[in-house]
């Protein structure tokens, strides 16, 4: 292709082809299904019950060691989310009714400590049962890749994609076509006024906080398919859930899906004029300028223009 | 119907509602008046569960529900229309509606009921999609006494339905009150509106305080050359 897409910088101009930029916006699409995925879980709990679940750094990474040692017994990392997510629910309901319950009466700081202790206890028991080094999946599976045209694509980002597109889609269903996702989302807006329709708030908190910790454990399953990881994976992920909910506005659905695709696009193109190793670096700046010029995030901007 | 037996109610240590007893009989409309900060919207809270009271009872048809959490009491028949509508935002009317019929017996003949209360506010009908944050006040009030009517309560109790609306949707909102009593709904009413409330009720408390300070009948209270100076302003 002859087509060149020019990008000016202060001290040199980088030619990118077209080739390029179109794998570079496929992997950005890519990419944006699985932070989509991984900052819902974040987003739902916050949006209902006002909480800041640090521990989803733990629960990421818990996950992905999940499919790894479920792996090593046979069973192949493309089932292991029907094993790993229906735990990690049970597990999220268990908190919510013994320890998160009581949390949520005390002030912000409490939840934040009670949140970090728990990524902390995590990462122990991770460092204990499954050491210090570096695992990832691979075999024959894990390394196809499909070529369209010019585009390059992983089989494992498809399915990666695909899959969390699916979950996020299901999701949204539960939560606008039946009584229980009907009562999170008034749960979300208006807790009082839900007990006041005959929600039982206790048991509906437990349903989301289980529904985000699940949601969780799925993109930490995803994520084991496409990354290595140690005991401190999920670290930066973490910041860059908190990156995309703060762009697409806390508690919105669209928001989230909007917040995830910018950050992939900044995250993939950053790559042609800095060093790979800074990757991580943009969501952090991004998230830095978020905070400062758009605080309520990239739909209140729409909103402000109806 | 509602017995409310001597309740003292505390915000942390500040007694709120003294010795407060006043009841409720099957198809009467009820009204708590007084001014601000006299009691009526802690009272109607500690019926729906909201605030727990200290000491003394509640009951609905004998049975007891002080102890109860606030969406078994809704479960046993009283639904409340909190002051300032509480409509949950960015949810759509419809959601709003279905969501009223959350309840398990108040599913069975959901069809059936949101058509009756769509044709007790026709209004709502041409908002089924429209997000309820969105409406007019007097919409809004209209839904969410909606929404209280389809958890098919026995009590329907409101709360301040008139503040901040335009008279001529207060008439409006107060012809469908008595619609439904007439329907056969018992109904008990919080309003700063005193003259509107004591034309609407049957019976009416008069709370000071935190303390009820003269009940009877509407009609004589209107009377009560004390009330007509305190609160209506004759």
């Amino acid at each position: 292709m002859c087509f060149q897409i020019s990008i000016l910088n202060s001290q040199f101009q980088i030619l990118m082809s077209f080739d390029t930029f179109l794998n570079l916006f496929a992997a950005s699409i890519l990419t944006a299904g699985l932070y989509a995925t991984m900052s819902y879980g974040l987003a739902l709990i916050y949006g209902v019950m006002k909480l800041t679940n640090l521990s989803h750094a733990g629960v990421l990474m818990l996950a992905a060691y999940g499919t790894y040692w479920l792996n090593t017994l046979g069973i192949s990392p493309y089932l292991a989310p029907f094993i790993v997510v229906p735990l990690w629910f049970g597990i999220g309901i268990v908190w919510q009714h013994t320890l998160v319950k009581r949390i949520m009466l005390m002030p912000p700081i409490a939840s934040l400590l009670f949140f970090f202790g728990i990524w902390l206890i995590m990462q122990n028991f991770a460092y204990l049962v499954f050491k210090s080094d570096i695992r990832s999946i691979t075999n024959e599976a894990t390394l196809l890749t499909y070529k369209l045209g010019p585009l390059v694509l992983s089989q494992n980002r498809l399915i990666v994609f695909f899959a969390g597109i699916t979950a996020l889609v299901s999701l949204q269903l539960f939560l606008t076509r039946t009584y229980q996702g009907r009562a999170i989302r008034a749960l979300a807006a208006d807790a009082e006024a839900a007990r006041l329709s005959g929600i039982d708030t206790d048991r509906i908190s437990a349903l989301a906080f289980g529904l985000g910790i699940a949601l969780a454990a799925f993109a930490g399953c995803l994520m084991a398919l496409i990354f290595a990881f140690d005991p401190e994976f999920g670290r930066s992920h973490l910041l860059k859930s908190f990156c995309i909910v703060v762009l697409g506005g806390l508690e919105s659905f669209v928001g989230v899906a909007l917040g995830a695709i910018m950050l992939a696009l900044a995250e993939n193109f950053s790559i042609q004029f800095m060093p790979a190793a800074l990757q991580d670096m943009v969501s952090f700046v991004l998230l830095v300028i978020v905070l400062l010029t758009i605080p309520n995030g990239l739909m209140s901007l729409l909103k402000g223009k109806k | 119907m509602l017995t409310v037996n001597n309740i003292n109610v505390f915000y942390g240590s500040v007694q709120a509602l003294w010795d407060v007893s006043f009841e409720v009989k099957q198809g009467e409309i009820v009204t708590l008046v007084g001014s601000n900060g006299a009691g009526k919207t802690t009272s109607i809270k500690t019926i729906s569960g909201l605030l727990s009271p200290q000491s003394g009872s509640i009951t609905l048809n004998g049975e007891r529900l002080d102890k109860a959490p606030a969406h078994k009491i809704v479960d046993m028949g009283i639904a409340q229309v909190p002051e300032g509508r509480r409509l949950w935002a960015g949810m759509s009317v419809r959601d709003t509606l279905e969501l009223g019929t959350y309840l398990p017996r108040a599913r069975a003949d959901k069809a059936k009921n949101i058509e009756w209360v769509l044709s007790l506010f026709p209004r709502l009908k041409e908002r089924l999609s429209q997000a309820a944050d969105t409406m007019s006040g007097g919409e809004q009030q209209m839904l969410a006494i909606s929404r209280a009517l389809l958890s098919k309560p026995k009590l329907l109790m409101l709360d301040e339905p008139s503040l901040g609306l335009a008279p001529v949707i207060v008439e409006n909102v107060f012809d469908v009150i008595r619609q439904i009593n007439q329907q056969g709904m018992t109904i008990l009413l919080v309003e700063q509106n005193v003259n509107h409330a004591l034309n609407l009720s049957t019976r009416a408390y008069v709370l000071e305080t935190g303390h009820v300070v003269k009940s009877g009948n509407s009609v004589d209270l209107m009377n009560d050359p004390q009330v007509k100076s305190a609160y209506l302003g004759l």
